[in-house]
């Protein structure tokens, strides 16, 4: 885990996503759901994690999140697009979310 | 849920709650639960975020809305059960309670005195009375005459009570100054309106008369930058003039609204006007009389509370009036001590007549309440009109029935009460500020 250097780390992690599915997913397979930074790798996550919580990492799967197409009158915009992480955990570890905000 | 009332001295109460926490826990759960079915939070349809974010978001919030309920409601249902009357606002204060401990807290508060009105019968009451004569009448012919003065142009010299047109022009070592000249200024000798010097300097001008006048400023004058100098006026008399008030005449009564001139119908005019406004003053002044006599009659130790309360209204309405008038309310400074007397005065009067009234069945009867009204309403130029607007609305009657409840207690009080009729001069009457 030392490939990384801290400053890196402390910027792949942008926010915990709340939503119907990150719950769903966090009760059937005890994974947790982030926000991470676009050029962020599975590893990186993998050690932001580690560093950021305390816990140990079991795999992350990551998901590119195309930005929806948004249209103003004749305009057409696109919002940016962002990358989603889902890091499930070794079995027993959790991360409190509410606590660690 | 115990409550337990302790008096903390004279009118103060505490009364001490304990509720249980599990109590207040399964209400917020509740609440929390039904919130839940509903509740729109980002990431969520509504209705399907899971309890544990909903309880995060709101949880904070229900408790203290349950808290402040349950204390609201045990305080209600104390004073119901324990049958107190409250005075003002009570004071909450939580009592510092551990986490599993029953929840508790304390309002402090004060109760309405007991009052009971004192023995009447040996009271005092002033009945101010007053007869109208032709002198009164006189008299007050004679104000009119004296508001309608003319002035007549003489060429004597001008003499004290003269009225004076002049142009001046005032310098100090040769150099005109602000404010020390005017043309057409128009004034009435001997009324103490211009300086003393200045005004024996233009006693016995006459009409067309050039003059200059040597004039010292006072040390205290308020003009700063004359004060305590020497000035020259040179003074132009353009005009004297002489009073000449209007006699008693046809004329005057026109003037006065009697279309044919009839000067007797003219003070029988005079005359109505008279007593009612007599009558009027008269009335406020034996009320005034009563008041006393039944705060004297009957002490009450005052709440604090109502005593604050009543001192922010006047404050208020203080306030309220300075911004009619114009004034900056910012600008004067108030302290609640100004209104205290007058507030613990009014407070210990309500307590009081209320109790009177209660006790003696003194309330207003729409049938006074409607003679009032057309009472006021005479002073009016269409009185039916004046009688409807004040039917019209419910709240315009409280005006007129509480003056109907203050009558029906000055009667009471006189009738059980010594009354002592006590003759009042005219002027005193006419003078007196109007108080009630």
């Amino acid at each position: 885990m030392t490939q990384f250097t801290e400053n890196r780390l402390l910027q792949v992690l942008r926010a915990p996503v709340v939503s119907e599915k990150s719950t769903f997913v966090a009760e059937k397979n005890e994974q947790i759901v982030f926000r991470v930074s676009t050029d962020a790798t599975k590893a990186e996550i993998a050690a932001a994690i580690e560093l950021l919580f305390k816990v140990k990492v079991e795999a992350v799967q990551v998901v590119n999140v195309k930005g929806k197409v948004k249209r103003s009158g004749r305009f057409t915009g696109r919002r940016a697009s962002w990358k989603k992480a889902y890091i499930s955990l070794v079995a027993g570890q959790e991360i409190d979310l509410s606590a660690a905000q | 849920m115990q409550a337990q009332l302790e008096t903390l001295s004279g009118l103060e109460r505490r009364l001490s709650f304990s509720v249980p926490r599990d109590q207040i826990a399964s209400k917020v759960n509740a609440r929390l639960k039904s919130l839940s079915k509903t509740a729109k939070i980002d990431g969520f349809r509504p209705g399907k975020a899971p309890m544990s974010i909903v309880s995060q978001q709101y949880g904070f919030r229900v408790q203290e809305e349950v808290l402040g309920e349950t204390v609201e409601r045990s305080f209600a249902d104390a004073v119901q059960e324990q049958k107190l009357s409250v005075a003002g606002y009570p004071r909450f204060e939580p009592k510092d309670s551990a986490e599993d401990a029953d929840f508790q807290f304390a309002a402090t508060f004060e109760v309405y005195p007991e009052v009971t009105v004192g023995d009447l019968a040996g009271v005092e009451v002033e009945k101010p009375t007053l007869e109208i004569s032709d002198a009164e009448i006189d008299k007050t012919v004679d104000i009119l005459r004296r508001q309608r003065t003319r002035y007549e142009r003489i060429t004597t010299p001008a003499e004290a009570e003269n009225r004076v047109i002049i142009d001046f022009k005032g310098t100090i070592d040769g150099e005109p100054f602000e404010g020390g000249s005017a043309e057409n200024y128009a004034f009435v000798l001997g009324k103490g309106q211009m300086l003393p010097e200045f005004e024996a300097g233009i006693t016995g001008m006459k009409e067309d008369e050039v003059k200059n006048v040597e004039v010292n400023f006072p040390a205290d004058y308020h003009g700063k930058d004359v004060a305590g100098k020497t000035a020259t006026f040179e003074i132009t008399v353009k005009n004297v003039a002489q009073a000449q008030l209007p006699e008693v005449d046809a004329e005057f009564a026109k003037t006065l609204g009697i279309a044919d001139g009839d000067i007797a119908k003219m003070r029988e005019e005079v005359k109505a006007n008279l007593e009612r406004e007599v009558r009027f003053r008269l009335k406020a002044r034996a009320k005034e009389s009563v008041m006393s006599a039944l705060i004297d009659a009957s002490p009450v130790e005052l709440p604090k509370s109502l005593v604050g309360l009543e001192i922010g209204r006047l404050a208020e309405s203080a306030q309220a009036d300075l911004k009619q008038r114009g004034i900056d309310p910012k600008l004067v400074p108030f302290s609640p001590q100004m209104f205290e007397a007058q507030a613990k005065r009014r407070v210990h009067l309500g307590l009081v007549l209320a109790e009177v009234v209660k006790a003696n069945g003194l309330e207003a009867k729409p049938e006074q309440v409607k003679a009032i009204i057309e009472d006021l309403a005479q002073n009016y130029e269409d009185p039916t009109d004046v009688v409807q607007w004040y039917y019209e609305k419910r709240e315009r009657l409280a005006g007129p029935e509480s003056m109907a409840l203050e009558d029906n207690v000055v009667d009471f009080v006189q009738s059980k009460g010594k009354t002592v009729e006590k003759p009042v001069s005219f002027e005193e009457l006419m003078g007196q500020q109007q108080q009630a």
